[in-house]
């Protein structure tokens, strides 16, 4: 039975192996690797991912058969790293048959050039080449499982796990830090001086960062408004994007010199795009939520689509620029001094995600909070206790979108421009994405949401064609590991216990006090 | 003057006629116990008289006002307060909490303080429970904070919709009791019910409604003894022939 879970282990490893070859992801983990360390070559990198994969198969192969001997250990581990080693193996030596034939693998397969092939190959014969891979990914299994095996009996694991221990009270038990955490005052302090990193950090980090800290800055905000659309009142709006755009467009028509001069200054422009956008969620909310049911999420969703086809078709061209947008958006200014550089603008959204955290703490805490929390429950009881649900869900819509028109005014007095190509269904599907990783309902959630979902990617960079899937993957992996979000709120936690109990039956759950 | 009339009300659902010329009152004081089986219109009625449905005929007093208008978020600040069925409590909300929406359409802190100790003096369980997620309570505690947070409106008439539904019988008793103890405490109740026996031994009048018709409607002590009421809704076998 275990034989047989371990050689699926093992099979699985050895696809998604053949796999990594085929779409050249080894060949990038070798460059990656030869980069990082100036090695030579790029074949020990490529090497490394495959040989890691089938060690992580034999431990997990060895923990399943429970082996209590070294050698039960290592035949274990064997099993799946052989298997994974036999698929790897018939590729390679099929490939390079092939390769010895004078084939050019590449007008199928665009990764498998001669060079790439030979990173795995290393330039033996098909078939001995084949063998060798065989025996390294059995040892490399064989190694994996004997790792865990030594770290979970022999003396490795103690003392690892004390070391473990050791750490974590090591940092507490340095005298000054002690004395320091003792203090009443040691979470304000704390809070401070990440607050005065924060605002050093503009400084600090150059023209390129400061363009990304705004980018994740402004989806901050953009998270923080939908947040109290989806996330406080309920209410699903799948077009959000429109709303951001309506915030551009507005003040780009109002400050830039095309197509309409009219020469507004930004600080009047940027109050005037909020109330647009409000307004128009509003004009958008009454005839639909008036309805029962989940209509909002399909009307916002054509008109985000609307949306942008309007600024793009031609019928336009004359009010909002057409295809080729506005172009020279006007930015802020004070005194005369032009403030409309990188960095002042990443000040001026981390205000704004200031302001606008701020603004929802008290909502939340306030009557509006808990209308819109009772509305999201049960609207039928909601209203028999008072709550005017028109009223308030029109409410959430407005102030919700009139952030989308804030980040809107900022996002494109900070590009000089805007177009309608800035704002695709993209844009709304990435917003709503990045509350529900956060954790809905929670502001340090969307903190931490925007930064993954606009953050991570850059980091990621470096992975150049892989970046999205590498990102695909690690959304999966954080989905898997925390499904409230990555900071839910206490509430967001409380909701998914209810389920739980609801399921279960469990004892009774106390309220966190949020 | 009654507490609530209501006066020949037609609801209908779409094409579906509920409600077929329904009069009913509860004066100021009593309690009314208005029975019926699955699909009456029970809860049609109740839903009527708390604005969520509009009747399309007929109107609904309450002190002399006319209220069958007026939207379900104001009735309850005219001083009706409705504890649906199937409890409906606020789940991912406390206890607390939920007793604090209750009294939604209120602003006086201090009254509000004072009527959820009397909601904890009536349902002691709910003190105790006070902080927990109300969707983790049991089906008896959710129903007791059902109705402890629709009297925390602070209403002149409170309507229970099957308050006894799907509780053990212990716990029936208990809930009626408290029902009869709302009253002394000065509030006017309308209660719906298919546990007959018990409703209208609590109840001063009852009205026995039958596929959207008033069929029967008498002081409570003359229904438990009227042969029909006894057949169909007490569940005893008509009197043998002497
Ligand atoms: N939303 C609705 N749409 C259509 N018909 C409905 C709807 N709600 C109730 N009805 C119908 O109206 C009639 C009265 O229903 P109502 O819920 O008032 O019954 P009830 O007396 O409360 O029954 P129960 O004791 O089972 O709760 C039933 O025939 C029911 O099928
Ligand atoms: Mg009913």
């Amino acid at each position: 039975m275990t034989v047989r879970s371990s050689l699926r282990a093992g099979l699985s490893v050895g696809l998604i192996a053949i796999l990594m070859v085929l779409i050249g992801i080894t060949q990038l983990s070798g460059q990656l690797v030869r980069g990082w360390f100036g090695l030579p070559s790029a074949t020990p990198g490529a090497w490394l991912i495959l040989l890691l994969m089938a060690g992580w198969a034999g431990s997990r192969a060895y923990k399943q058969a429970k082996a209590t001997s070294w050698g039960a250990a290592l035949a274990a581990g064997a099993v799946p790293g052989a298997a994974a080693g036999l698929l790897l193996g018939a590729l390679m030596w099929g490939i390079g048959s092939l390769l010895a034939n004078g084939t050019d693998l590449r007008q199928w397969l665009a990764q498998l050039s001669p060079a790439n092939v030979e990173l795995l190959t290393l330039g033996l014969p098909p078939l001995a080449s084949a063998l060798v891979i065989l025996a390294a990914l059995t040892a490399a299994g064989a190694a994996g499982a004997a790792l865990s095996f030594a770290s979970e009996r022999g003396q490795w694991g103690a003392a690892w796990a004390a070391r473990r221990q050791g750490l974590g009270a090591k940092v507490t038990s340095v005298p000054a830090i002690e004395k320091f955490l003792a203090r009443p005052n040691a979470r304000q302090i704390v809070l401070i001086a990440g607050l005065a990193l924060l605002l050093l950090l503009p400084l600090g980090v150059g023209q390129y960062w400061n363009y990304i800290i705004g980018t994740i800055g402004i989806y901050v905000i953009l998270g923080l408004g939908l947040n109290i659309i989806v996330g406080m009142a309920g209410l699903l709006n799948l077009g959000y994007g429109a709303f951001f755009a309506i915030g551009a467009y507005t003040v780009a028509i109002l400050t830039a010199p095309e197509p309409h001069n009219i020469g507004m200054s930004y600080w009047l422009a940027l109050p005037i795009a909020v109330v647009v956008a409000a307004i128009a969620g509003i004009l958008l909310g009454i005839p639909v939520l008036r309805m029962r049911g989940d209509y909002l999420a399909i009307v916002t969703l054509g008109f985000a689509e609307i949306i942008r086809i309007l600024l793009r078709s031609d019928v336009m061209t004359g009010f909002t620029g057409g295809p080729r947008g506005i172009r020279s958006v006007g930015g802020p200014e004070l005194l005369g001094i032009d403030l409309n550089n990188e960095t002042f603008f990443t000040y001026f959204i981390l205000v704004g995600i200031v302001l606008a955290a701020f603004v929802i703490y008290r909502l939340q805490n306030s009557r509006v909070g808990r209308a819109w929390m009772a509305i999201r429950e049960d609207e039928d009881v909601a209203e028999a206790m008072g709550v005017n649900i028109l009223t308030y869900k029109l409410l959430a819509l407005a102030i919700g979108v009139g952030f989308a028109g804030f980040g809107g005014a900022i996002f494109a007095s900070r590009n000089r421009f805007t177009g309608p190509e800035d704002f695709t269904l993209q844009v709304s599907i990435n917003v709503l994405c990045l509350v529900i990783i956060g954790g809905m309902g929670s502001i340090p959630g969307v903190l931490m949401g925007a930064l993954v979902l606009k953050g991570l990617p850059e980091i990621l960079r470096q992975l150049d064609d892989y970046r999205m899937l590498a990102f695909g993957a690690l959304l999966v992996v954080m989905m898997i590991v925390r499904p409230e979000g990555l900071w839910p709120s206490a509430r967001q936690k409380n909701e998914l216990r209810v389920a739980e109990e609801e399921l279960t039956a469990g004892p009774g759950t106390e309220v966190v006090e949020a | 003057m009654a507490m609530l009339e209501v006066r020949g009300v037609h609801t209908y659902y779409g094409n579906i006629h509920a409600l077929k010329g329904v009069s009913l009152y509860v004066a100021k004081g009593e309690v009314v116990a208005l029975i019926g089986g699955n699909g009456a219109g029970k809860t049609t009625l109740l839903n009527t008289i708390s604005g969520i449905l509009k009747p399309r005929e007929g109107t609904i007093w309450l002190e002399g006002e006319r209220c069958d208008s007026v939207p379900p978020h104001d009735i309850v600040r005219m001083g009706i307060a409705q504890c649906p069925e199937g409890r409906r409590v606020f789940s991912r909300m406390s206890v607390r909490e939920n007793l604090e929406m209750g009294a939604y359409i209120r602003a006086d802190r201090e009254g509000i303080e004072r009527d959820i100790e009397h909601v904890y003096d009536l349902f002691p369980v709910l003190r105790e429970r006070r902080k927990q997620v109300s969707g983790t309570l049991s089906g008896g505690e959710q129903q007791m904070l059902a109705m402890g947070r629709a009297l925390m409106a602070s209403p002149r008439i409170i309507l229970l919709d099957e308050p006894s539904m799907g509780l053990a019988p212990m716990l029936v008793e208990t809930i009626f009791d408290i029902v009869r103890e709302i009253n002394q405490r000065g509030t006017t109740v309308l209660l719906v019910e298919q546990n007959a026996r018990m409703a209208l031994t609590v109840a001063h009048r009852g009205y026995v409604i039958e596929t959207g018709n008033i069929a029967l409607e008498g002081p409570a002590a003359e229904l438990l003894e009227n042969p029909r009421v006894k057949e169909i809704y007490l569940g005893e076998n008509p009197a043998p022939p002497a």
